[in-house]
């Protein structure tokens, strides 16, 4: 491993700049247990002032459950927090905010109906004889925006604000509901999961200019941010502590290797002999010419069985337009798909599922699964369209057969076919979204992130997964915001920019991949 | 927690199940056993053949198919607010195309299909104009109500069949006809919930629309069935109820609504849709059905009876609603 072990010790002599040799915010053996199950199990850390921390580890390591309890949503069993030096504790986020412990959640929770500065002092509405003072809330809210540096307008609508505007508006938020803290400690939850390229740029920029104010502890799958963003990172897992390592001294494969506890790979994809020569076989998706309105297309290729095709693109590059295009979720204006034989002209999505192409959205919780129906009905949930010929009658057995083989050949780790898909880890959740299409044999399938938010190891499983199907005639188009990721899963890569492919597809057949930077360039 | 202890945990759960658990199993249960028992020891009359099934079951049959109607949309998150109406508009169409166009039983299907076609048309303007269903079908409420009694001319409109009556007056092996029919529909729709692709995609439109459309379902059509069905079942329920009287008064079907929706809910649909089914539904129905009638014959003064049964209704909710999943309540 390449990281050293930091002691307690150690971090002891990061002293704070108020003096006094205390750490601004310290968790001291800390333990949390929900019933049978032990989620967190003497964790300590320590934060000083100005400080970004880095804190990782797998799908159910614990992170969520810190978190909360840090901010009093849950209470420990066990240990102490300590603010500047005194211990507290706190019996919700309002008593955690007092101290200047806020968290920015990574569902964004702010009120889209409401305006800038109504959001900001929701809960803690300024009054006076009990009416409204609305014109001194908004000039305070302005002011405090633009001394952060952040650039909204507080007295806008929040729908009206981008995804970005909105997390800016939280991070706004944290600040201010501890205004009376000299030192805020801001949580951030995976805060770039929503974000792409250029948005995460603008977020890091915003914690860069603000680190001298506050605390910032950044939790986040991607380890390669993680980085870029901390100057020291916790790693947990099974609840546990695992190490604590300076951001100069981790790399990605130490981190990964500390999370899961053994050497895995992120690199899995590029491993060459994981991708054979392709055996490619015949056209099994043709597209020519396919347009939606003046924001996607035209945009003409075909797909060969058993390939799949990459696709990358900037943030407003369309590609994910152009997936729910393909997925018959757009309407196609002009231009048109041929699969298996048939032709479609503006087809819908059940037209495409009916010629064979399934999709798999971005966003599984609000997109792919139902979340509280079984594994079973989740799985089942595309081939129960046309099951039993006209019969009206579901054949439970053939479904029931359809899942239990999923679960074994996907390896869906859960109790059974009926448990519910949303106690499941965030990996196995994705894996049910593919056994939907896997369970009717769907020969082509449009994949949109499909690894986003799901731990190392689970990544790696899908990997395989993916390989599995192509080696079976499967083809894949597979669109990615992580470079490396579509690299090495391809054999060709387009580049999106403007709703357009720019120039012919790479060739990224194993041996003669492009790099990031090659494709950089065209996305730019 | 590494992913198998996550399985442990979901195990766990299941194994400790909470008091507010139990009390949704169990509650509804609980409720009939002991009103039967309260009825049994304060009148002479209510554990009696005659009382049980003249006067509970019958009784009971209508609501029980105007609550399996409304299960439905409730089970995809929308709501039927119309279906008394359905029930007097069906009603009032079967008396005068007896009575009046002197037909036989041809006047059944006849009016069960006005049911059905105004559930097609609530349905319709749900899905194609997107109106919430909770307006339209309020909208409609009102209209069929309005429709049905310009029809009755304001008083009850009759009719002499006495052999179609045989249909719903009858009896089998001294089971009343009424009651045989409600049984069989009960049965019927819970091989609709839980046997047909119609029952899956309730469920799932109840929980997330967007995952059943992307997973290929026509989801407007799927949207659109719940309320012909709905339609369907109140004309039932309006036919079997005015064969069963010979007549059609202007209110009939009046006061449904609440109690239906009672029944559902206390059966273990959730108003917020995806859970539940039509299985269960029966249990609330005979809990308002055994309340009605104990409290007739111990004498209670008929408005007084309004009151308690409102506040038994709220109280039936209140306890059987998993809290858990619900955030806010609007």
């Amino acid at each position: 491993m390449a990281s050293e072990i930091h002691t307690e010790a150690m971090d002891a002599d990061r002293t704070s700049p108020t003096g006094g040799g205390e750490h601004s915010f310290r968790v001291e053996g800390v333990s949390k247990s929900f019933r049978h199950v032990q989620a967190l199990e003497d964790v300590s850390l320590a934060v000083d002032h100005g400080e970004v921390i880095g804190l990782v580890g797998e799908n159910g390591a614990g992170k969520s459950t810190l978190l909360n309890i840090l901010t009093g949503v849950l209470q420990a069993d066990a240990g102490q927090l300590y603010v500047d030096g005194e211990a507290v504790t706190f019996t919700n986020p309002r008593e955690a905010a007092n101290y200047g412990v806020s968290l920015v959640h990574q569902e964004q929770d702010v009120i889209t109906t409401m305006r800038g500065y109504e959001n900001l002092y929701l809960g803690r509405e300024l009054e006076r004889f009990g009416v409204l003072e609305k014109e001194r809330m908004r000039e305070d809210a302005q002011a405090f925006v633009d001394e952060l540096g952040i650039n909204i307008d507080v007295d806008d609508r929040v729908r009206n604000y981008t995804f970005n505007e909105r997390q800016m508006l939280e991070i706004a938020k944290a600040f201010h509901v501890s205004q009376k803290s000299e030192n805020p400690v801001i949580l951030l939850d995976e805060p770039t999961a929503g974000l792409e390229e250029s948005g995460r740029e603008i977020l890091f920029d915003l914690v860069n200019d603000l680190r001298d104010r506050a605390t910032f502890v950044f939790v986040s799958h991607e380890l390669d941010e993680v980085l870029q963003i901390s100057d020291r990172i916790y790693v947990l897992k099974d609840g546990e502590r695992v190490d604590t390592t300076t951001a100069a001294e981790a790399t990605t494969d130490s981190l990964q290797q500390a999370m899961v506890g053994r050497e895995t790979a992120d690199e899995y994809y590029r491993v060459p002999d994981q991708q054979r020569e392709a055996d490619l076989g015949e056209t099994a998706m043709t597209v020519d010419g396919v347009t939606h309105e003046d924001t996607v297309g035209p945009i003409s290729f075909s797909v060969r069985e058993g390939e799949i095709f990459g696709i990358v693109g900037v943030e407003g590059s369309g590609k994910q337009r152009f997936g729910r295009l393909l997925a018959g979720d757009l309407d196609t204006t002009q231009g048109s798909v041929s699969v298996g034989g048939t032709t479609l002209q503006n087809p819908t999505v059940s037209d495409m599922v009916d010629a064979g192409v399934g999709y798999i959205p971005k966003d599984r919780k609000s997109e792919g699964l139902l979340l509280y129906q079984s594994v079973l009905v989740n799985t089942s949930l595309a081939m129960v369209r046309d099951m039993n010929g006209n019969m009206p009658l579901l054949d439970l057995a053939a479904e029931e057969e359809a899942t239990l083989n999923a679960i074994e050949e996907l390896a869906i780790k859960t109790p059974g076919p009926n448990a519910l898909v949303h106690g499941l880890s965030g990996g196995n959740q994705q894996k049910v979204v593919i056994a939907r299409w896997l369970a009717q044999e769907t020969p082509v399938l449009v994949m949109d992130n499909v690894t986003r938010g799901i731990d190392v190891g689970a990544k790696e499983e899908v990997y395989r997964l993916c390989r599995e199907l192509t080696e079976k005639g499967v083809s894949i188009v597979f669109i990615g915001d992580e470079l490396p990721e579509v690299i090495g899963m391809s054999n060709r890569i387009a580049v999106m920019a403007k709703g357009e492919f720019v120039g012919e597809p790479f060739d990224a057949s194993p041996g003669n991949k492009p790099t990031e930077e090659e494709l950089i360039q065209e996305m730019i | 927690m590494s992913t198998s202890s996550v399985s442990e945990w979901i195990t766990a759960q299941r194994e400790q199940r909470t008091l507010q658990d139990w009390i949704q199993d169990l509650g509804p249960f609980v409720m009939l056993f002991g009103l039967l028992l309260v009825f049994t020891f304060t009148t002479e009359r209510f554990f009696t053949e005659a009382n049980l099934l003249d006067n509970v079951a019958k009784n009971a049959v209508t609501l029980l198919l105007v609550a399996l109607a409304g299960t439905f949309p409730i089970l995809q998150q929308s709501i039927d607010l119309s279906v008394e109406s359905v029930v007097l508009l069906t009603g009032v169409v079967t008396v005068v195309l007896i009575a009046q166009f002197g037909m036989g039983l041809l006047a059944i299907p006849l009016a069960i299909g006005v049911g059905m076609l105004a559930g097609l048309f609530n349905g319709l303007v749900f899905t194609k104009l997107k109106v919430p269903s909770f307006l339209v079908t309020l909208g409609t409420l009102s209209v069929m109500a309005g429709v049905g009694k310009i029809i009755t001319g304001g008083s009850t409109i009759t009719f002499r069949n006495p052999a179609i009556r045989t249909i719903s007056t009858g009896d089998v092996l001294g089971i009343p006809n009424l009651v045989l029919w409600g049984l069989l529909i009960y049965v019927a729709t819970i091989v609709l919930a839980f046997r047909t692709k119609f029952g899956r995609y309730c469920f799932a439109l109840g929980e997330n629309e967007r995952v059943v459309e992307l997973a290929g379902a026509k989801v407007d059509r799927y949207k659109i069935y719940p309320f012909v069905l709905s339609g369907l079942l109140c004309g039932i329920a309006g036919v079997l109820l005015t064969l069963r009287i010979s007549s059609a008064s202007p209110n009939i079907g009046s006061g449904l609504l609440l109690p239906s929706i009672a029944a559902i809910v206390m059966g273990g649909t959730a108003l917020t849709g995806g859970v539940g089914g039509p299985h269960r539904t029966i249990l609330g129905v005979l809990v308002i059905a055994v309340l009605n009638n104990g409290m007739n014959l111990l004498g209670i003064d008929s408005f007084v009876q309004e009151i308690i049964l409102g506040l038994v209704v709220v109280a039936a909710v209140a306890l059987s609603i998993d809290r858990a999943k619900i955030d806010v309540v609007k």
